[in-house]
């Protein structure tokens, strides 16, 4: 089945600019899966090493935080909207201003 | 004289503009905004605050000034940094001969679950300017406890973020991301660097929606607002509309408040520096500290801050006790070297 997926803007770089794409799956790791298989590097900026999510980085389901539900293994059903959402940490001061998606 | 004249003299150009108006700048004078950090963000934001008439504003840091700040904050000046000036301090000072008619008051501090409550206390709104997660978790928790609303930003390399938390009325961040990303990834700290505009523009809108909130204006945002100054991107995300039932803080559990997370040592990535809190708010004298440590290296010290070097490192102390040794990334390392020279 197919979902929208909204990219924020630190990962449009990845999709062309596009700041929502279709993607194909039953579940959030299938989801993010088809999206790598379209945007190669997309995968590495939202999970860490192999299965788990980046700390800087949400994923929604219709507004519903996927650590609140079943993770990667959270159904998605045909015409859901999905939000990938990065935590900017910076301050422009100076220390610890890792970027969302970059750790 | 009509009595609101000297109102209308400094303030008319945004008093005729319809959402604010007389009776939303005399609101705004009688408000109080905390802005914690005195970086980028909050140099601006202060800045836009101070000059739209909020009537007191308090300014939180814990750093004093250097060159390569000079580039994006923008309260500061050459002489700061040559005066060993604290961020805090500086900023005051600038503000004060920016706008005589309002309360400023700078606090040399690092905000801690010790003392974030006392800092903030009658904050009407609290404006976030911090360069770390911790503290932002720390804010969360602080607002919704007392419910004082709070306008969270950031901003890094070209691109930032903010969005105003409402107690009762909007997600928190802790509903966004119920578990604090642990900090200290130096390589990015590195590379990433800062556009000036980015920031600048974060705090411009964090200024205008603390404003909003202090007149009481209803439709006060609750999306996620992010930008990107380099490709010239502009996004508004709504994530819920509302607190979520899962989250700790928003359901009366302030861990953060509570000491539960948090490090005695936070290493400051991109500075090469480790930073060391002690217990307690009484640090040494620096009299008498500099007397003893004159003899293993060199002191210099005004009433702000004392700094000692030693064996190629360098340790910046404040009177809170609280200190930055630079020349490492080692946190352990830098407790120790806390330890031996200044003692804990």
């Amino acid at each position: 089945m197919s979902v929208k997926v909204q990219i924020p803007l630190p990962l449009r770089g990845l999709t062309g600019g596009l700041s929502e794409v279709e993607a194909r799956g039953s579940s959030i790791g299938e989801i993010i899966g088809d999206l790598e298989a379209s945007y190669p590097g997309i995968g590495e900026r939202i999970f860490r090493g192999e299965q788990e999510l980046s700390r800087f980085v949400s994923i929604f389901v219709n507004g519903q935080d996927i650590r609140l539900l079943e993770g990667q293994e959270t159904a998605v059903r045909e015409g859901d909207v999905i939000t990938i959402l990065p935590l900017a940490a910076g301050g422009a001061g100076d220390s610890r201003g890792a970027d969302a998606v970059h750790e | 004289m009509n009595e609101v004249q000297p109102y209308t003299d400094r303030y008319s150009r945004q008093v005729i503009f319809p959402g604010i108006g007389r009776a939303g700048q005399a609101k705004l004078g009688k408000s109080t905004v905390v802005v914690i950090g005195c970086g980028a963000l909050g140099t601006v934001a202060a800045a836009c605050l101070a000059r739209a008439g909020i009537g007191r504003l308090r300014l939180v840091d814990r750093d004093f000034i250097e060159y390569h700040n000079l580039q994006r904050q923008m309260l500061f000046d050459e002489d700061d940094v040559r005066n060993q000036i604290p961020k805090a301090i500086a900023a005051e000072r600038h503000l004060r001969s920016v706008n005589s008619s309002i309360e400023v008051e700078g606090i040399v501090a690092d905000v801690n679950y010790r003392n974030i409550e006392r800092l903030t206390a009658g904050a009407d709104v609290i404006l976030d300017g911090v360069d770390n997660l911790e503290a932002r978790y720390l804010i969360n928790d602080v607002s919704l406890k007392h419910r004082v609303p709070w306008v969270y930003g950031a901003a890094v390399s070209s691109s930032g973020m903010t969005m105003n938390i409402i107690p009762g009325r909007t997600p928190c961040i802790r509903c966004l991301f119920p578990i604090m990303p642990a900090s200290g990834h130096v390589s990015t700290c590195d590379t990433a660097g800062v556009v000036s505009s980015a920031p600048f523009i974060i705090a411009a809108l964090q200024s205008v929606e603390a404003i909003k909130i202090l007149i009481g204006v209803g439709d006060v945002s609750s999306r996620l607002i992010s930008i990107d100054v380099w490709t010239g991107d502009f996004d508004r995300l709504q994530i819920g509309d509302s607190p979520s039932p899962e989250c700790p803080a928003c359901q009366g559990k302030y861990e953060f408040l509570e000491a539960r997370f948090g490090a005695r040592t936070t290493s400051l990535c991109g500075q090469n520096a480790v930073q060391v809190v002690v217990a307690g708010d009484m640090g040494p004298s620096f009299e008498e500290l500099a007397r003893r440590l004159r003899k293993i290296g060199e002191v210099s010290y005004n009433e702000f801050m004392l700094r000692f070097a030693v064996d190629g490192y360098e340790m910046v102390l404040f009177p809170d006790g609280r200190a930055i040794v630079k020349g490492t990334n080692d946190e352990s390392l830098a407790k120790g070297l806390y330890a031996k020279y200044v003692g804990m």
